[in-house]
């Protein structure tokens, strides 16, 4: 590590630092959605001709619009229970009582934990033969279709539970840390339960929140294997569609999973742009 | 941008803190709701983890039983019989050669970005943050043509897609850690005698030792439950410990076997996390560097 010599000498050792992982990030971000584009615009065939088309966006234009409707309507499901699960298990992790430590550990323990293990894990608890199911004596006959079923709750299930785990832990670290000073002198001029909650405990919360639902949606919106292991084969979220086009032998299905993977993008970045709007919108946030 | 995963890091306030809340003391109503509420919670976070503790030990389950009807650890031969062993040394290997390039390549990163030298500074964050932003499957299709063309194996072609998407948390991690790291120890040593070696390796290393620590767990976890890019650009070809997993799962009548597996990629992250909450805390150094108060701090960075 160079000291501090000249500004150029500093510049440069900077950029020497930064070089090889932004390489690596450029690489992958920009050209996988570059090539992804390029792909579903017919420009880079397996075989035959490279010749601009939109072909690839219109071919499976049924099922792009259920796709895109249904993966939004998971992500959307799951961020929102998420956000309220965690941010309800970081007030108790908060508190700082015997009981907060219990919720702190074992939902710390859950982070680790891989979605396609939970996934499987949701899988046997409650598919018609889990262990739900057995435990409240309803025969797998007549036990609602949780698993492949079409609400999707399974997969929903599974996203609730992985990523409450995630915002009760990002939201707790921020309550511990501003929270406790704040919430203290409003007890002490006398603010009820429900105003230091209303009032305090949640507007300083928020920025963490908000920032824990785009993580979350973004990635329950282009997560392929909770929705393929618990979900049901139609219609399919995109992500699933993607992964079907992709792996199929037509010549033309490569440009048509590049053009559903361009689409899942754009609506990520969208997402991601109107949730960074909403956190400049926060008082808190700088 | 301060997104970050608080590992090792005190998320409840210690008890000198809840002493002092004379004026927040419980009243009944209030201590009995918290205590349903948390018992809810400790359920809800629990309840997908019991079926596969009971899974691991029962021979024959059938469908109306409560409890497993023959226990037994016939799930354990199967899975071993199924190449668990390899597939777990691969998971593992895996998850050490992402942790072993992202976690430096981030420190060195965050480092720069820190010291505020780098040019077009939100440009190179807005960068490293954007693999977070992407879902891994288009990174995947846009890409396997280019890796295939270049003739780059897929073993190459799976690290640098995991070591990109693990960067994000490696780099905001160590920007944390960096925040809080006081350059004046370094000078102090330059001062002495000591040289750019010695610097990095008895003192600026160690101070940021347990960020390090933290950010290689997050790193190693990218590698270790990754499923899409393994399958897709390793083309099957090479089966980690979430790819039997998915196997067995998406049959039917392996539920031992899966709960095995499932407790076999959960215990080396658990165990990882046990020793980082101890390591994380324990670090001498660090706690007399950022004082008691500010490594509880997540919003270290700028």
């Amino acid at each position: 590590m160079p000291g501090a010599r000249t500004p150029g000498s500093r510049r440069w050792a900077s950029l020497a630092l930064v070089a090889p992982a932004v390489a690596i990030a450029a690489f992958v971000v920009v050209g996988g959605i570059g090539m992804s584009v390029v792909q579903s615009v017919g420009l880079l065939p397996l075989v035959g001709e490279a010749a601009f088309s939109l072909d690839a966006y219109v071919a499976n234009g049924d099922e792009l619009l259920t796709g895109t409707a249904l993966s939004l309507g998971i992500a959307t499901a799951s961020t929102v229970l998420s956000c309220l699960i965690g941010l309800t298990a970081a007030i108790v992790i908060t508190q700082g009582r015997r009981t907060g430590r219990i919720v702190a550990a074992i939902s710390a323990l859950t982070i680790p934990i891989p979605h396609l293990i939970g996934a499987a894990a949701v899988g046997l608890l409650l598919s018609d033969a889990g262990i739900l199911p057995r435990i409240l004596g309803i025969p797998g006959t007549e036990w609602p279709d949780f698993v492949g079923g079409s609400w999707w709750i399974a997969v929903i299930f599974e996203y609730t539970w992985k990523e409450s785990a995630f915002v009760a832990l990002v939201v707790a670290a921020v309550l511990s840390s501003r929270v406790a000073r704040y919430d203290e002198t409003a007890a002490l001029l006398g603010a009820s339960r429900a105003r230091r909650l209303r009032h305090i405990v949640i507007p300083l919360a928020r920025p963490a929140v908000i920032v824990s639902a785009i993580i979350i949606f973004v990635y329950t919106f282009g997560s392929y294997e909770v929705a393929w292991l618990l979900g049901r084969p139609y219609p399919e979220p995109l992500p699933v569609l993607a992964f079907r086009l992709f792996d199929s032998i037509s010549l033309t299905s490569r440009p048509e999973a590049a053009a559903v993977a361009v689409i899942t993008t754009m609506i990520s970045l969208v997402v991601v742009a109107l949730g960074m709007a909403l956190l400049r919108r926060t008082p808190l946030w700088r | 941008m301060v997104m970050l995963i608080p590992y090792g890091q005190r998320v409840t306030p210690d008890d000198r803190t809840v002493s002092n809340r004379a004026l927040m003391r419980p009243r009944p109503a209030g201590r009995a709701l918290r205590i349903t509420i948390a018992t809810l919670l400790t359920a809800w976070f629990a309840l997908p983890l019991v079926p596969l503790l009971l899974w691991f030990f029962a021979d024959r389950w059938s469908a109306p039983a409560v409890l497993p009807t023959e226990w037994g650890f016939s799930g354990v031969t199967s899975a071993l019989a199924n190449g668990a062993v390899p597939a777990f040394g691969r998971s593992l290997l895996l998850g050490l050669v992402v942790a072993a390039i992202a976690t430096p390549l981030g420190a060195m990163a965050a480092r720069a970005l820190t010291r505020g030298a780098v040019p077009a500074p939100r440009l190179v964050s807005g960068i490293l943050l954007a693999p977070l932003a992407m879902p891994a499957f288009v990174a995947v299709m846009g890409l396997t043509i280019v890796l295939l063309r270049a003739r780059v194996p897929g073993l190459v072609g799976v690290v640098i897609l995991l070591v990109a998407a693990a960067l994000p948390y490696t780099v905001y991690t160590m920007r944390v850690a960096y925040a809080a790291h006081d350059l004046a120890y370094e000078e102090e040593a330059r001062t002495l005698g000591a040289s750019p070696w010695q610097v990095l390796w008895r003192v600026h290393l160690p101070l940021v030792a347990p960020g390090l620590a933290r950010s290689a767990f997050l790193a190693f976890l990218v590698g270790w439950s990754d499923y899409v890019i393994t399958i897709l650009v390793g083309g099957g070809t090479i089966v980690t410990l979430p790819l039997l997993v998915a196997s067995f799962a998406s049959g039917v009548g392996n539920d031992a076997v899966v709960a095995v597996l499932s407790v076999s990629a959960i215990l080396p992250p658990l165990v990882l996390l046990l020793v980082l909450g101890r390591f994380g805390r324990r670090y001498p150094t660090a706690r007399f560097m950022t004082g008691p108060t500010a490594s509880r701090s997540p919003k270290g960075s700028p």
